[in-house]
């Protein structure tokens, strides 16, 4: 900086000194950090938030009900397999005979746990999930493993009758097969007794 | 002074004595041990992956539908893909035995205590993030464990309470694993995280050179022998040497041992057998012996201890006299990590 420049900073200094009194000249100062820090602070956080709502995915997997039988034609311990549009088969087995959503039952293959598929071993009347060691009774109840120790069921997947005609609620993303089918929280529409070869 | 230095110093208004004084920190006399050197591995190696991700992401397709095939092509069909692609697969596996290493010699030398503890912060911080590279890296192949251990990543993230639905959702792109989920992972393992690692990395360099490394006297030392000696090129030489044997041992086992690709992912069915990477065997076995929210609760808990550790430690020390407790602590810790690992391998199920 040159010295003439320094000077007439410093007479601008003076005169700014003499214009407001220290106090007013404090406030004004503080109050337009203040503003600025505001406004910095609001248009980066709306940045900020743009950005999380940006990554945060859209909607969930489509579901839609699938027609799977008529009521009628399964009797108490038929099973079928049906697959689903993600690609997986689902197990579907009539347990009742009052031709109720209730009477039918649809076990998810995906482990409650942390979601790996488990499968049927036949030789042991269970199915076990590889990655933790979980396994389930045919009707799904946890016997042992993480699963059992949260006790958590596999799930089952929503059912319902309209007319004679059963259908199944299940997510039609082809896709990469999103492991997670809609899922009615592993509540039980079948209270009592679980054996899927016969009845509630 | 000639006319080239002369430009330069025009233009870059360094100047050499300072530049010599900021490179010439004096190294205390132990790091001629070469453990000491530990901490230098990993940032070596940080330095390959860095390398190698970037050339295998010019043919690397982050999508279900391609990523296998574009592994595939890496590996069998562009030149020298297969060499590339063992060398930032065995130097991932390096990074993390290295990163381990590192912080069991700043453990056991206590070399977190006062006034070090941020830096043994920043220094969880760089364990965790090396770990979730690792774990993205492994995701993106798009081999049967690659799909099943993104699915139970998530699925854990999702244990975690009240944040762990967001958490899992933001992962994934979605409630399971779909279309975008695999460039998510690729982002964070190729971006997010090494971008993290560098400002953790500056953070925890300038800590150090503010601190200096902490001393440790030896037995044998004589006390009449200079106590530090130079950074450069003293300490430098050192870091060379065993940069130069590290690039040899990788180099040996790239093409001794190169990276292989597993079937591709089938999300219809988890393989009867299926193991994580060998670093993540511990949390593995954790998993299965506990319920989820149990397990994941405890995890959580042993992880932010590790963190407050040198603040538990002044605690411990302050209250009982018993110095020597964390070295206790700390082999029965690694005996404990050790042998659910060996658990772990030798077991199918
Ligand atoms: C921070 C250090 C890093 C670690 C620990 C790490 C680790 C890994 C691991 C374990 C894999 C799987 C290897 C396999 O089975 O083939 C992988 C794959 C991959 N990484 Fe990294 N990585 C790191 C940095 C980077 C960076 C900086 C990039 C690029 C920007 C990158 C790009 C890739 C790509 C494209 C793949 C998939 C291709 C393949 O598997 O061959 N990585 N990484
Ligand atoms: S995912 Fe099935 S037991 Fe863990």
């Amino acid at each position: 900086m040159s010295n003439v420049e320094e000077g007439v900073n410093e007479a601008e200094h003076r005169i700014e000194n003499g214009a407001l009194s220290g106090d007013r000249r404090s406030f004004f100062a503080s109050a337009s950090s203040l503003a600025m820090l505001g406004g910095l602070a609001g248009s980066y956080g709306t940045l900020a938030v743009m950005a999380g709502r940006f990554l945060y995915p859209a909607g969930g997997s489509p579901m839609r009900w699938m027609f799977l039988t008529e009521t009628g034609r399964m009797k108490p311990g038929d099973s079928f397999k049906y697959t689903a549009p993600s690609g997986h088969t689902i197990a579907i087995a009539c347990v009742g005979k009052t031709g109720k959503a209730e009477d039918f039952l649809a076990l998810s293959s995906v482990c409650p746990h942390l979601g790996c598929q488990v499968y049927w071993e036949a030789q042991n009347n269970r199915f076990f999930c590889p990655c933790h060691n979980g396994t389930f009774d045919a009707s799904g109840r946890a016997t042992s493993g993480p699963p059992a120790a949260a006790g958590q069921s596999l799930l089952r997947y929503r059912l319902k009758v309209e007319g004679g005609l059963l259908f199944i609620e299940v997510s039609v993303d082809r896709a990469v097969a999103s492991a997670e089918p809609s899922l009615s929280g592993g509540q039980d529409s079948c209270p009592g007794v679980r054996d899927p070869e016969g009845a509630c | 002074m000639g006319f080239l230095t002369r430009w330069i110093r025009e233009r870059l208004p360094i100047d050499g004595d300072q530049l010599r004084e900021w490179t010439n920190e004096p190294v205390p006399n132990h790091l001629k041990r070469w453990w000491f050197c530990l901490g230098g591995t990993p940032a070596y190696l940080f330095a390959v992956q860095i390398a190698t991700g970037i050339l295998l992401a010019f043919y690397y397709e982050p999508a279900p539908a391609t990523a296998y095939e574009s592994v595939r092509y890496i590996t069998e069909t562009a030149t020298y893909g297969w060499y590339l692609r063992s060398l930032h697969k065995w130097a991932a596996t390096m990074m993390i035995a290295a990163v381990i290493l590192h912080q069991m010699r700043v453990y056991f030398t206590g070399a977190y205590r006062k006034p070090r503890e941020i830096n043994w912060m920043v220094g969880m911080c760089l364990l965790i993030c090396t770990l979730l590279t690792g774990f993205t890296g492994y995701s993106l192949v798009y081999e049967q464990l690659s799909y099943w251990g993104a699915t139970v990543g998530a699925n854990i993230t999702d244990t975690v309470p009240i944040i762990g639905g967001f958490m899992k959702r933001m992962l994934l792109a979605g409630d399971g694993y779909n279309e975008r989920t695999l460039s998510r992972f690729f982002i964070l393992h190729g971006a997010v995280l090494p971008a993290t690692m560098i400002l953790l990395l500056l953070i925890h360099i300038t800590i150090l050179r503010l601190q200096g490394v902490s001393e440790l006297k030896f037995a044998n030392e004589r006390g009449d022998r200079p106590q530090h000696f130079s950074f450069f090129p003293d300490h430098f030489y050192t870091e060379v040497t065993i940069g130069l044997v590290l690039m040899i041992l990788l180099s040996a086992l790239a093409t001794v041992l190169p990276a292989t690709m597993g079937p591709k992912a089938d999300p219809l069915s988890t393989p009867e057998v299926i193991k994580p990477e060998w670093f993540f065997y511990v949390t593995f076995r954790w998993l299965k012996l506990f319920s989820g929210t149990v397990a994941v609760l405890s995890t959580g808990l042993i992880v932010f201890t590790m963190f407050l550790w040198p603040f538990i430690d002044g605690w411990i020390r302050r209250k009982t006299r018993a110095s020597e407790a964390s070295v206790w602590i700390g082999i029965v810790a690694v005996i404990t990590i050790i042998g659910m690992t060996v658990w772990e391998a030798i077991v199918a199920h």
